[in-house]
């Protein structure tokens, strides 16, 4: 525990969390409340993937600059003691006249607990020759290739690290992120970030993205996550698409046209054979997609087949919006992750079915990578990725 | 836990903690575990009265003047080791002051903006209980007196190596050179940067002799733009040299008047601990953003100068620091790791995108170690 100082300075106080949950009042203490609903931090899995995502999210990709092996252990070490500390919550200790405030007061003198999914990962990077790790990559962990209509840049994909940070307010989140950036400034730089928002059900049922459909509907039921989601050990397998997505020409296309790109109704959310969200596609009845089209996003995506049935991944898509491009249309788009036990069978037999599809003359994925989400951190003694390095 | 709170005054106190908490002050209300209720009074005749059942743990101590001169309050221990401060304390405000307290033996301490000498108030002692809450003996201003002469020594010794440079750079340029004008710049300009002239060091002599051109009407092409980096500007857009003479001419000129005001210039001795992290604050947004340079590409030999002259700096609060910052020896392994790092590089361009990240991962984790240098060695009113 002695080894992280280099990169830990100042702590929440231990174990105040309990304390100030139970004493605090009024608003505060209906919001505790409510919160208890999320999981604690320590777990089989880490947080942040089974949960139904909160509605405000940042996705972030770090270069890992520490010099050498024991440095990284001591950046692990760190990151799940703050992530310990921020999901707990609790009153940050004071510095007295010894330094500036140790926490930067975002959420004001005590940090409510429970607010917040903090989600790690590692690169296929992290395992090159700079830390002795080489041997030691796990052999499903790959770089992400170019897809065929991809637009990447090189700036906005891969990194050693992933780190998710997820809450129901956006000030949570960043609250987080300068919390464990301030901790492990030499040792991790981040690569790039992008913020990402879930709406509200619009009326009602899975959220929409800024196309205007439901996105999300044929998830994976909780007890096929083993199955398809978790490694053995407790991982799973993260792929992020940064998808910007061309609105203005998307809004500039017949509604006709938007529903058989998807395949699904977009007031409803039904596939275009059926009445309700949740009514399964009859492709089978469909054979030559006079109904939903064989080129429809669903239709390629899961053809709920027998060979595809293995082929799902769980889906968590988030909406980002950050400003104006060159040519003064807004650029906004997709935050796109998924989960799975391997990416070959599962996410890139997907992406291969959808090569080409419609809709990829609306969308432009131009980032993203492939990391392993670590499994959970145990209990106190533990720490992110302590298997991999020990 | 409920707070305990002293018979004498108690009305007072429960209308001010009520007149806080109505002002907005979330504090207490965001705090509530830790706001134990007491209030301290804190003037120069009744410094510290009413904390007589103090006890140990993380708390929120209310603090009131109950005088009528604006107060400043530190809590001490015996040692003489600060725990925390409220400073311009007026008559008549309460402030939370947030501690955790061990076992050992406290008092407050008074100050006001008048005559008097400070008032340590009675010591209370408090048995068990965890770890206390960082705590370091104050810094006073004869503290520092030694560190601001020594580093004021350094500085005229190098606006005097400055001064020479600035010369070399005007004949360089008066010879129509560019070659030898570019080779002469860049001695003269780190001699310049190596000075750690930070946040109005020189007052207006920074302006004339190292501004920079935003903010100003027309940037580049404002004519009143003078100093190192509108030389650069010339010296590295094809300006004719006939026209940098000028320029050259009136930065020696700059320099010259700079070196023959320092004798008359003063640094107060409380700016000294805040240059040991601001240098650097500006080096990490102009120079590592690439933001400062005007085409001679030296941002990394700019910004290897400024680790210099936060060395200075630190080297001359050395004496107070060493008993007070544990954390010492860390921040002396950074600036080195970040020397190293520098070394060998002029241009920001030269870095692949992960050496740029390594060089700005390590200037903030330099950054983090310097920060609190600004809070240890503030001078304080000891006595």
């Amino acid at each position: 525990m002695t080894d992280r100082r280099s990169f830990l300075r100042g702590a929440f106080a231990a174990g105040v969390g309990g304390v100030a949950a139970a004493s605090v009042s009024g608003a505060a203490a209906s919001e505790a409340k409510e919160d208890t609903a999320l999981r604690g931090f320590h777990g089989v899995h880490q947080a942040g993937v089974e949960e139904s995502p909160l509605p405000r999210t940042t996705v972030v990709a770090f270069d890992v600059i520490a010099e050498n092996r024991r440095e990284l252990t001591d950046l692990m070490r760190t990151i799940t003691e703050r992530a310990r500390v921020l999901t707990s919550g609790g009153v940050p200790d004071g510095a007295g006249i010894t330094a500036p405030p140790a926490d930067s007061g975002v959420l004001g003198p005590a940090v409510p607990g429970g607010n917040l999914l903090v989600t790690a990962g590692v690169g296929a990077s992290l395992f090159d020759g700079r830390f002795g790790l080489a041997g030691r990559r796990p052999p499903r962990l790959t770089t992400m290739p170019t897809f065929p209509n991809d637009a990447l840049d090189p700036a906005w994909c891969h990194g050693d690290l992933s780190l998710q940070l997820s809450a129901r307010d956006e000030d949570t989140v960043v609250h987080a992120l300068r919390d464990i950036a301030r901790h492990t400034r030499g040792a991790a730089q981040i690569r790039w970030k992008m913020d990402g928002f879930v709406s509200p059900p619009r009326p009602s049922g899975t959220p929409r993205n800024l196309l205007g459909f439901r996105d999300g509907t044929a998830n994976p039921a909780p007890a096929d996550l083993g199955r398809l989601v978790w490694t053995d050990d407790g991982g799973t397998y993260l792929v992020v698409r940064l998808i910007r997505m061309l609105v203005e020409f998307w809004d500039r296309i017949g509604i006709t046209e938007q529903e058989q790109i998807i395949g699904r109704a977009r007031d409803t959310g039904a596939p275009l054979d059926g009445d309700d969200e949740f009514d399964p596609p009859r492709f089978t009845a469909d054979p030559i997609g006079k109904i939903i089209p064989l080129t429809s996003h669903i239709r390629l995506a899961n053809p709920r087949t027998a060979q595809s049935a293995g082929s799902r991944i769980l889906r968590r898509g988030f909406n980002y919006d950050r400003g104006v491009d060159a040519a003064g249309d807004l650029d906004m788009g997709l935050v796109f992750t998924c989960y799975q036990r391997d990416i070959p069978s599962q996410f890139e037999a997907v992406q291969h079915r959808l090569k080409d599809e419609p809709l990829v003359d609306y969308v432009r994925p131009f980032g993203g990578g492939y990391f392993l989400v670590l499994p959970g951190v145990r209990d106190g003694g533990d720490f992110l990725g302590r298997a991999l390095l020990a | 836990m409920r707070p305990w709170v002293p018979l004498a005054g108690a009305a007072v106190a429960v209308a001010v903690v009520a007149a806080a908490v109505v002002g907005g002050d979330d504090l207490l209300s965001g705090g509530g575990a830790h706001a134990s209720g007491t209030v301290l009074e804190a003037s120069i005749g009744r410094c510290g009265t009413g904390w007589t059942h103090a006890h140990p743990g993380a708390q929120t101590l209310l603090v009131r003047n109950s005088g009528s001169a604006i107060a400043e309050v530190r809590l001490v221990d015996r040692a003489g080791a600060v725990h925390a401060e409220l400073e311009g304390l007026g008559p008549g405000v309460t402030r939370p002051m947030r501690v955790t307290l061990g076992a050992g033996e406290y008092a407050l301490r008074c100050s006001d903006d008048g005559a008097s000498d400070p008032r340590t108030g009675t010591f209370v002692r408090i048995t068990g209980g965890g770890a206390g809450g960082p705590a370091v003996p104050a810094v006073s201003t004869s503290d520092l007196s030694g560190a601001v002469s020594s580093y004021w020594t350094k500085v005229t010794a190098g606006v005097g190596r400055l001064t020479g440079l600035t010369g070399t750079l005007r004949s360089a340029v008066a010879s129509g050179d560019v070659g030898e004008a570019r080779r002469a710049w860049l001695p003269a300009h780190l001699a310049y940067e190596r000075l750690g002239a930070a946040y109005g060091t020189f007052g207006d002599f920074d302006g004339q002799i190292n501004g920079r051109p935003e903010g100003l009407p027309g940037g580049v092409h404002y004519p009143g733009w003078t100093g190192f980096h509108r030389l650069e500007y010339g010296l590295w857009h094809g300006e004719s040299m006939s026209s940098l003479g000028r320029v050259a001419d009136r930065l020696d000129k700059d320099v010259r008047a700079l070196q023959a005001d320092l004798p008359q210039q003063r640094i107060d001795p409380a700016d000294l601990p805040l240059r040991a992290h601001e240098i650097l604050e500006g080096t990490l947004r102009v120079e590592l953003t690439g933001e400062a340079d005007q085409g001679s590409g030296t941002s990394l030999r700019t910004a290897a100068a400024n680790v210099e002259g936060t060395r200075l700096v630190l080297d001359a609060l050395r004496p107070v620091l060493r008993s007070r910052y544990p954390a010492l020896p860390q921040v002396d392994a950074w600036l080195a790791r970040l020397d190293a790092q520098l070394k060998g590089h002029a241009s920001l361009s030269e870095l692949s995108p992960l050496e740029r990240r390594r060089l700005d991962g390590t200037t903030g984790q330099a950054l983090e170690l310097l920060a609190p240098v600004a809070e240890i060695a503030a001078p304080r009113r000891t006595s």
